[in-house]
């Protein structure tokens, strides 16, 4: 592990930095989620606003970036300006091999600037440059002007933030190196409050194996895992727009603010026209062979005369959920603009989604109207309105966009429509319409993100059968927590057949790091367990949770959801976990 | 014309930009992860842009070779490059041998300040996943 114990602090006021060696965290921890919440605990100060100074951003790659296949996460902790709790959001791209290669095992980023700032880091330390030219520039923009054309030979990571991030909207993410975004819980936002335009981190250093021939070995294995059977099949080939038509089948297709389960239009916006019709090219991170970035090509006209602007977009199954069947827009050049429009001005696509679906239907039923919307007509599938709606969020253009910009529930507070304002623990729900499981999920996770456990697969294995209380509880408490160690590794999700016990034991030992899977189980539920106790700390209370009543009213692939069964599975996980009885 | 395999590349535009040829390429002759040291290098301008590989094709007659006044650099009848006199190489404060390459595809180890050497042993091909860089025997 050696220099990688390095944690690399910078101060925006003081223009400051300081390389602090701390061995024993990086034993205890490892690096990724584990390292990056403990820092976030040390370093954030109890109570702190989400968009003051002293919110600290942590960012911790981990200890198989660089060295392995599917291995370069990075994960960021701070507190969220969407929950106003714990922020964690992983992002993959160059910037866990950079860091990395320029010798750091995390990044804890303190203050604010008192201007717009790019940091340059690197081996040798940081510069503090302004970056008053690239303001108002989108993340494309940025990453275009950063990215050093003259030097190939090193690893550079850009990351940015776009008007949103700028104009702190709340669920405005951070890109990174184009097609990887920090989507979730706002820290654009954070980057925003810290006059923090964007990063460039060079890694021109070299990552020592202790075992070069047990390295190789364990390296072949993992790669060959990846490439020849069929254990990321899915995100190699069609990529994870796959879902639209499996979900869409069993009635799980979150359609019209999860009023239905299912689109008439889901065929025209499926990951298999997109692929067909739209699909320029798929972009990895380094070392992963499977390339799961799926970049569409838009081809604008901007002129007569066959004058066509060519634009590229990165596009998941969340985004095509939250800005396709969703809003009932039912084409998928319509979604791939309105992702576009999402990723110009650097927004969380998913939580964007869910309040462009609350406005449509709170201008249906008359809670707002074309003066809150500034002359918008708002109807749903509407795509020309949403592309301005998402822009007069960006720019907080008048009171009403400044209250969305602020988030979900705190609109659905000022105006009313909390019934169908779609969010659980504060952050907008993933394109599951699954059933209980999904719900719990989200709830008891500690990001409240449908990736903490999967509740949603949970669910899937148990269609049109009895619910089974006991299983959903135990499963959701086995992912929580060995999702943990995998994020403490910084391992992808994606690649989460392929690590399985005996692959990540072999993969750690390879690198020097010899763990049993029984220390690496208890880590993972330690991970969790801090996860909560700076979320306790910070005032998450479960008994507080709001659950809109449209989740037990619309029909779910399991069913209609009986809101008494979920308060009591809600309760008994709380309980068997946090030892906590819920309020009433 | 040598019937040695050798690498070229084959599929350019089919490149994910995943560096598994960069860094298998570093691990084959440091022993380490590096962008930096490695015969096998990877140039995007922009993400947005395509992809460039570079790498060294063993080209007959190598002008990295021809360019070496201290003619402490060869190549032999398989396209791999030697170093003939490595305390002339030592001793060179030029670099005029990377400079000669026509792809820019020869780098300078920072560390050492000097060439850093394609064998053509294939190892870049075989990390390929989408078959960029191929390694094959026969004329180009």
């Amino acid at each position: 592990m050696n220099h990688l114990c390095n944690v690399l602090y910078v101060d925006l006021k003081e223009q400051r930095h300081e390389i602090v060696e701390v061995p024993e965290l990086f034993e205890k921890f490892l690096g990724g989620s584990g390292l990056a919440i403990e820092l976030l605990l040390n370093e954030c100060p109890s109570g702190a606003g989400a968009l003051a100074p002293e919110n600290p951003v942590v960012l911790a790659p981990g200890p198989l970036g660089g060295l392995f296949p599917s291995a370069g996460k990075t994960v960021a902790a701070f507190k969220s300006p969407v929950t106003g709790n714990l922020g964690e959001s992983h992002a993959g791209g160059r910037l866990a091999v950079s860091l990395r290669l320029a010798g750091y095992g995390a990044l804890v980023i303190k203050g604010a600037g008192s201007s717009p700032t790019l940091l340059e880091i690197d081996s040798g330390g940081v510069s503090f440059r302004s970056a008053l030219p690239l303001k108002g520039f989108s993340s494309l923009e940025v990453e275009r002007g950063l990215r050093a054309c003259v030097s190939c030979t090193r690893m550079q990571s850009i990351i940015s933030i776009g008007l949103a991030g700028e104009n702190q909207v709340a669920y405005a993410g951070v890109n990174v190196d184009r097609y990887n975004y920090f989507g979730r819980l706002g820290l654009g936002a954070v980057f925003g409050a810290k006059n923090l335009k964007a990063i460039s981190i060079v890694g021109s250093g070299s990552i020592e194996v202790p075992d070069i021939e047990l390295y190789k070995k364990t390296f072949k294995k993992l790669y060959s895992e990846e490439v020849e059977t069929d254990k990321m099949a899915k995100y190699h080939y069609t990529g994870t727009p796959a879902n639209v038509l499996v979900l869409n089948e069993i009635g799980a297709l979150p359609t019209k603010n999860f009023q239905m389960g299912r689109f008439e239009h889901a065929e025209a916006i499926s990951g298999e026209t997109l692929g067909n019709d739209w699909l320029d090219r798929k972009v990895s991170c380094p070392l992963c062979p499977v390339g799961c970035m799926h970049v569409a090509r838009l081809r604008p006209a901007f002129a007569k005369g066959f004058e066509y602007e060519p634009v590229d977009v990165y596009h998941n199954y969340e985004s095509v959920y939250a800005l396709g069947n969703n809003l009932l827009v039912k084409s998928a050049e319509e979604v791939l603009r309105l992702n576009h429009q999402a990723n110009v001005f650097g927004l969380d696509t998913m939580l964007l989604g869910n309040v462009l679906a609350w406005a449509t239907e709170a201008y249906e039923k008359d809670i707002i109207n074309q003066t809150h919307t500034g002359g918008i007509m708002l109807r749903w599938g509407d795509t020309d309105a949403y592309l301005a709606m998402t822009e007069n969020i960006a720019l907080r253009s008048n009171s009403f966009y400044d209250k969305l910009a602020q988030g979900l529930d705190q609109t659905a507070e000022a105006y009313g429509g909390t019934e169908f304002a779609m969010t659980f623990g504060g952050n907008g729900p993933a394109g599951y319409h699954t059933g209980y499981a999904s719900v719990l999920g989200t709830v008891v996770g500690a990001r409240h993100s449908h990736n903490d456990n999967a509740g949603y697969d949970i669910d899937r294995g148990m269609l049109h059968r009895k619910l089974d209380v006991d299983r959903v509880l135990k499963e959701l408490k086995k992912e929580n927590e060995w999702r943990y160690l995998l994020t403490s590794l910084a391992v992808c999700l994606f690649a989460r057949r392929v690590y399985n016990e005996r692959r990540v034991v072999e993969a750690l030992k390879a690198v020097g790091i010899e763990r049993s899977v029984k220390e690496l189980e208890t880590l993972g539920a330690n991970v969790y367990k801090r996860a909560f106790e700076f979320k306790f700390r910070e005032g998450f209370d479960f008994g507080r949770v709001r659950i809109p009543r449209r989740t037990f009213e619309s029909v779910t692939a399991n069913g209609r959801l009986d809101e008494t069964v979920f308060r009591g599975m809600l309760e008994r996980y709380v309980k068997t976990e946090f030892g906590a009885n819920l309020r009433k | 014309m040598s019937s040695h395999a050798k690498i070229r590349l084959e599929h350019q535009q089919r490149c994910i930009g995943c560096y598994n040829c960069v860094f298998a390429c570093s691990i084959e002759i440091f022993s380490q992860v590096s962008a930096t040291r490695t015969a096998v290098s990877l140039k995007p301008c922009s993400l947005g842009d395509r992809f460039v590989v570079s790498i060294c094709t063993g080209c007959d007659p190598a002008p990295c070779v021809a360019a070496c006044k201290p003619e402490a650099l060869r190549q032999d009848k398989d396209g791999k490059l030697e170093l003939l006199k490595p305390s002339e190489c030592e001793r060179c404060e030029t670099s005029d041998c990377a400079e000669a390459c026509m792809t820019n595809a020869m780098l300078i180890d920072p560390k050492t300040n000097r060439p850093i050497l394609c064998t053509q042993c294939g190892k870049c091909a075989e990390a390929c996943p989408h078959e960029v860089i191929t390694y094959k025997e026969g004329k180009r």
